[in-house]
C-alpha cells in the first residue's frame, strides 16, 4: 500500500472503504478544510458528527426543559385548585393528590432523561480519541514508508503509546474516590 | 454562591447547571475552555469551580494550574471522562480538590460539592 492509498483509506475513499457515504450537513458545523494529504477528511467528518450530535442533544434538552416547565405549571395550577371550595371533598382531594404525585414522577423522569444526555459528551470524547489513534497510525505508517522499518525499540514504544491512549473500557476505570482518598492520606502522612 | 462551570460541551454545561439548580445552586457562570474560564474567574465573585479536563485552547489541567497560581484556596472539582489512576493523581497534584468521572449521578455531584464546601 503506497502513501496515496493510505491517505485515501483515511479519507474514506480507498480500497475497502465505503463507496458512498452520507453527505455531511454543511450547516451543522463550521467548514473545515481537509489537509492536503487527505487525512483531514476523517477528522473533519468526525467533527461534523460531534457538532451535529451536540446540536441535536441540545434540541432534546430544550424539549425536556419545556416538559419540565409545563409540569411545574401544572403542579402550580393543581395546588391552586386544591384550595378551591368545590375541591374539598375527600374523594376530590385524593384524586388531586394522585395527579400531583404523577406529576412529580414525570418531573423526576425528565431529570433522569436530562442526566442521561451525558452520553453525547462521552461519545464525543471517545471519537476524539479514535481520531488521535488514526493520526498515530497514519504517522507511523507514513514514517515506515518514508524511512524504512523502525527498530524494535521504536516499534514497541509506538505500540505501547497506542495501547495506553485508547478509549478505556468502563470495567478498567479506576475508582476515582479510592484514588482521591489514597492520595489525600498519602499527602497527610 | 457563584459557581463557575468550565466545559466545552454545551450539553454537559446544561446538565451540570440543571443538577446544580436542583440542589439549590442557581448562580452560575460558564466558560467553554480554560481560557474563557480564566476570563470569567477574573470578573470576580466565583466561589467554586467545576471543570472538565479535555477542552480545546486551554485544557482543564492547565486551567487548574493557572488558577492555583493565583488562588490557592478556591475549591475546584474536576468532572471528566479521564478515569485512569495516573490521570486522577495528576489532577490532584495540579490542585484539584476532588474528582468525578463522567457519567455522574446528581447524587454524586451533590455529595462532592457539599464535601468541598463543608
Amino acid at each position: 500500500m503506497d502513501q496515496s492509498e493510505i491517505d485515501a483509506l483515511l479519507a474514506g475513499g480507498g480500497k475497502g472503504a465505503k463507496k458512498s457515504k452520507p453527505e455531511p450537513d454543511p450547516a451543522a458545523s463550521p467548514a473545515q478544510e481537509p489537509k492536503q494529504d487527505g487525512s483531514g477528511h476523517v477528522i473533519a467528518e468526525l467533527d461534523t458528527v460531534t457538532a451535529v450530535t451536540e446540536r441535536e442533544s441540545n434540541k432534546v434538552m430544550d424539549q425536556l426543559d419545556m416538559i419540565s416547565q409545563l409540569v411545574a405549571r401544572q403542579q402550580k395550577l393543581i395546588t391552586e385548585m386544591m384550595r378551591h371550595e368545590g375541591a374539598q371533598a375527600a374523594g376530590v382531594q385524593q384524586a388531586i393528590h394522585e395527579v400531583m404525585s404523577a406529576g412529580k414522577e414525570i418531573q423526576d423522569k425528565v431529570f433522569e432523561a436530562m442526566d442521561l444526555m451525558q452520553f453525547q459528551d462521552i461519545t464525543r470524547q471517545k471519537l476524539e480519541r479514535i481520531v488521535h489513534h488514526l493520526r498515530q497510525i497514519h504517522d507511523y505508517i507514513v514514517d515506515l514508508l518514508g524511512t524504512g522499518l523502525k527498530n524494535e525499540a521504536e516499534r514497541a514504544s509506538i505500540s505501547r503509546t497506542i495501547a495506553q491512549t485508547g478509549t478505556m473500557p468502563d470495567e478498567n476505570k479506576a475508582h476515582a474516590d479510592a484514588v482521591v482518598e489514597a492520595y489525600k492520606s498519602q499527602k497527610k502522612g | 454562591m457563584k459557581i463557575l462551570i468550565v466545559d466545552d460541551s454545551s450539553t454537559m454545561r446544561r446538565i451540570i447547571i440543571n443538577t446544580l439548580s436542583r440542589i439549590g445552586y442557581t448562580d452560575v457562570v460558564e466558560g467553554e475552555n480554560g481560557k474563557s474560564g480564566l476570563e470569567k474567574l477574573g470578573q470576580g465573585g466565583v466561589e467554586m469551580i467545576i471543570t472538565d479536563w479535555n477542552m480545546p485552547e486551554m485544557d482543564g489541567l492547565e486551567f487548574v494550574k493557572t488558577v492555583r497560581g493565583q488562588n490557592p484556596a478556591i475549591p475546584i472539582l474536576m468532572v471528566t471522562t479521564n478515569a485512569a489512576k495516573e490521570d486522577i493523581v495528576e489532577a490532584l497534584q495540579a490542585g484539584v480538590n476532588n474528582y468525578v468521572v463522567k457519567p455522574f449521578t446528581p447524587e454524586t455531584l451533590k455529595e462532592k460539592i457539599e464535601s468541598l464546601l463543608g
